[in-house]
């Protein structure tokens, strides 16, 4: 033992010590300005929260005068955009960046789910979100934020196992608890309208949010379809279908329902004789058509902030043997605030 | 040592003679081999070096990477991004507007004071200028590290100055020197929701006017939270303004217990006539089959209101279970909560649980709440031997029977004045007739002492000796005093006796 360390000696302990040097100096020399960054992340990401020195100031939120009107960009009232992101679609993104409504009024907020495509959704989204906020000062958002979500997504988010309706309860469950995880902790004091956009709308019109606004109704949802090609020819065809007016026969259904279980559109197991607005679109009809609705689907759907915050949420549970956007509907219609639906008015589903 | 020698040199010899004998191509095969391993013990020991000095600069590069580890952690910070996908999360420093979080960071634990777990402190107030002096004398005393709790007000309907003097105070414990009492971030939210009901005890308690009431409070308690609620929060405090006593460590005690929703046991002092102190919230309750049964046969929008003959639920109340001496750990599960003092996990009210401002389950409000908490599989607990003390204002009822027992007070202390005046009075009559005595006595004594003077002249005049008079004047004064009453009574007569009388008296 002591003969090759001897003989090795030179060799050995110069190598090792400039490797030990270089390693130490590695270390050191990008440990210096790295502390000090997260350091100013803390210090302008939330303003004053963690600086000591001084202590964040009293802030005064005056929300009487908070509006929400048929004219939101004459009154610059704030739009906070929400989108649980399970997959991103690029074309999502080229839709959303063609909205017209002034970018600084408009804040984004996205959650993902603990999931490895969660993550490969989130690395495209950064990325794309990235190259907004970086850009001219002109076109970034007044804020984007993008969350994580804190529990598991029971099922594997794809076509056939998704619209299984076995399935449909829990998928649609978690889904709740992500729009609630999402809406509640991006709410912000100055939010007048909340617009729910999925992650896999890829084609409305560039005034969407005016157009939705100018009704001036505390819930109001566009039609969704979806662009398919047949034999070679561009069709279109409905969507979702959660959107309905509500039926005797789904109404006896449910009391005749126990209190976990849920009603299902869509399928043919569950006949509710529900009038689908999803069937009510005329071709070149009036795209201000307004109807009242019982249940909303949530593909695209605009709140006015009130809603919200009087308490309406997306139920995680079966309330009145409802779920999600349809549960969510009649909360706010417990609450008082009315949905309506545009028969008319399209917005396009991305096909798989 | 010479048999040593003389074996070697004849195995030496075998050896040789053995030698001889093998043949030649055996001999070749064994030069060959012994040329083998000649060569074996340099390679051997240069790959072994090579290997060593690997294992080396490794072994040393770990060590060092350890320590390293262990002295600098923001040396983690480099490493761990590599390893976990929380690279995605990270902010960048450059774009400000674009923030992320990991609910996961946000769950809150047990010891959530020691993970820095931040939270948010919701007090929704009206009319409530005469509490705020008393609730910042508890917000002081906190023990949960002060920036880490954020606090959020909602100041609605109110006619009097809370708004003014809740950033004053605001203001003050935010300017305070020393450094552990500022608090986190601080929203003042100003909402009015037109509430018709007035906020005095009578109407606030009356039965008719609560379920209206308590959905323009749920509203209020859901506006407060929905506009401060953020990503980094990991527990929700709710604490109404007008808690009297309460102990500064109740977040980490209520906290210790890691329950989704907790509340603690809330009572009120009484003054001594009515009984010294009475259970106050009798929100926090088990559900009762009675109960259960009763909102079957109510409808849609009707809220059961607990506390009232209206509705005989028979639920074990929280309130009702304490026991001044018994653990303040021990729990109950519960299913409605009351609003005086509640605990929360952030991610119960980001799940959705919310005040309903509607009839859920035939109750709204903070019963509402616990109801829809436990719908989504939270766990509601009451800690019914931990009590706080919510403020004593007399109702209607209670100030008549004060303002009788006021001018009971008032009579019975005017009947005392005059007590103790007519004893001054007749003491005063008293002190009067002993000066009377006194100058009697005075009188008497100045006739006896010149009448023994008289003698004493006489008698020196006598006996013409120096020594007895001198004699006299040393023991004199009590000899002469005894002689001199005595003297006195034989001489004084009426007078005397009346003073006798009048001194028995006085002793007795």
């Amino acid at each position: 033992m002591a003969r090759p360390l001897r003989r090795s000696s030179p060799i050995t302990l110069i190598l090792a010590l400039v490797l030990f040097l270089g390693f130490i100096i590695f270390i050191l020399s990008p440990s210096n300005p790295v502390p000090s960054i997260p350091k100013s992340k803390i210090a302008s990401s939330s303003s004053t929260r963690t600086s000591p020195n001084s202590p964040p100031p009293v802030v005064h939120y005056y929300l009487n005068n908070l509006t929400t009107s048929s004219d939101p960009v004459g009154n610059r009232e704030r739009v906070l955009v929400l989108t649980p992101v399970a997959r991103f679609y690029d074309e999502y993104w080229q839709n959303l960046l063609k909205l017209s409504y002034p970018r600084d009024l408009i804040e984004l907020g996205f959650i993902v789910p603990k999931t490895r495509e969660g993550n490969t959704a989130l690395a495209k989204l950064e990325d794309a979100v990235r190259r907004v906020q970086t850009g001219s000062k002109k076109h970034r958002f007044l804020g984007v934020t993008i969350i994580r979500q804190d529990f598991d997504t029971p099922v594997p988010q794809n076509e056939k196992e998704r619209h299984a309706l076995s399935a449909q309860k829990e998928r649609r469950e978690a889904m709740s608890r992500a729009r609630n995880s999402l809406l509640y902790t991006t709410l912000g004091t100055e939010t007048a309208w909340v617009l729910w956009l999925d992650a896999d709308i890829i084609e409305t019109p560039h005034t969407l949010i005016q157009d939705l606004a100018s009704h001036d109704k505390a819930v109001i949802v566009p039609n969704c379809y979806q662009r398919y090609t047949d034999k070679g020819k561009e069709k279109t065809r409905p969507y979702d279908f959660n959107s309905w007016h509500d039926s005797e026969t789904a109404l006896a259904m449910a009391r005749k329902m126990g209190s976990d279980e849920i009603i299902l559109e869509g399928y043919h197991e569950m006949a509710t004789y529900r009038s689908l607005m999803a069937y009510e679109m005329t071709e070149g009809g009036d795209p201000h058509l307004e109807t009242e609705l019982d249940g909303v689907g949530g593909t695209a759907l605009l709140v006015k902030a009130e809603v919200h915050r009087d308490g309406a949420m997306f139920p995680p549970f079966p309330f009145y043997n409802l779920i999600e956007t349809e549960g969510f509907a009649k909360m706010a219609r417990r609450l008082g605030h009315q949905p309506y639906g545009l028969p008319n008015y399209l917005v396009y589903h991305y096909n798989e | 040592m010479p048999t040593d020698q003389a074996t070697h040199s004849l195995f030496h010899h075998t050896g040789t003679t053995k030698l001889k004998l093998v043949s030649p191509v055996k001999l070749c095969l064994f030069v060959v081999k012994k040329k083998i391993i000649r060569f074996q013990p340099r390679t051997q020991p240069a790959l072994r070096w090579r290997r060593k000095i690997l294992f080396r600069i490794c072994s040393i590069s770990t060590v060092a990477a350890v320590i390293l580890l262990l002295i600098f952690p923001s040396f983690r910070q480099l490493l761990l991004p590599s390893l976990g996908l929380s690279a995605l999360l990270r902010d960048d420093p450059l774009i400000s507007t674009v923030k992320h979080y990991d609910l996961s960071n946000a769950q809150g634990s047990a010891r959530g004071w020691e993970k820095d777990e931040r939270i948010l402190m919701c007090v929704p107030l009206r009319d409530a200028e005469v509490h705020l002096p008393m609730f910042f004398s508890h917000l002081r005393n906190f023990t949960y590290p002060h920036r880490l709790v954020d606090l959020a007000f909602l100041v609605s309907d109110s006619k009097d100055r809370t708004l003014m003097l809740l950033k004053e105070h605001l203001e003050k414990v935010q300017a305070d020197p020393d450094p552990l009492q500022p608090f986190g971030e601080i929203s003042v939210i100003e909402k009015d929701f037109g509430q018709k009901v007035q906020q005095d005890v009578e109407n606030r308690h009356g039965f008719a006017a609560q379920a209206s009431r308590r959905k323009k409070m749920a509203q209020a308690r859901n506006w407060l939270l929905s506009a401060t609620l953020k990503p980094y929060h990991s527990w929700v405090y709710w604490r109404d303004a007008d808690v009297e006593t309460a102990p500064p460590t109740i977040l980490e005690d209520l906290m210790r217990h890691n329950k989704d929703v907790i509340v603690p046991n809330v009572w009120r002092p009484l003054p001594d006539w009515l009984g010294g102190e009475q259970p106050y919230d009798l929100n926090s309750w088990q559900e009762s089959e009675t109960a259960l049964a009763l909102a079957e046969t109510l409808d849609e929008d009707a809220v059961i209101v607990e506390g009232y003959a209206e509705y005989a639920t028979w639920r074990p109340h929280l309130a009702y279970l304490r026991d001044p001496y018994g653990d303040p750990d021990v729990e109950m599960e519960i299913d409605g909560v009351g609003g005086v003092s509640i605990l929360a996990k952030a991610r119960v009210f980001r799940t959705g649980a919310h005040f309903p401002a509607f009839s859920f389950e035939k109750h709204a409000e903070t019963e509402g709440f616990g109801k829809m908490a436990k719908r989504l599989k939270f766990s509601v607990v009451g800690l019914p031997h931990y009590t706080i003390w919510h403020l004593y204002e007399p109702s209607a009822d209670d100030l008549k029977q004060m303002e009788r027992m006021e001018e009971e007070r008032l009579e019975k202390e005017a009947r005392e004045q005059e007590e103790v005046e007519r004893a001054k009075r007749v003491s005063e009559s008293w002190q009067d007739k002993k000066g009377e005595w006194e100058q009697d006595k005075k009188e008497i004594q100045n006739k006896a002492l010149e009448k023994s003077r008289e003698r004493r002249e006489r008698r020196e005049r006598g006996e013409r000796g120096e020594r007895k008079p001198l004699e006299g004047s040393e023991q004199g004064p009590h000899a002469h005093a005894g002689e001199e009453e005595a003297e006195a009574k034989k001489g004084g007569g009426g007078s005397n006796a009346e003073a006798n009388g009048i001194d028995a008296a006085d002793d007795a």
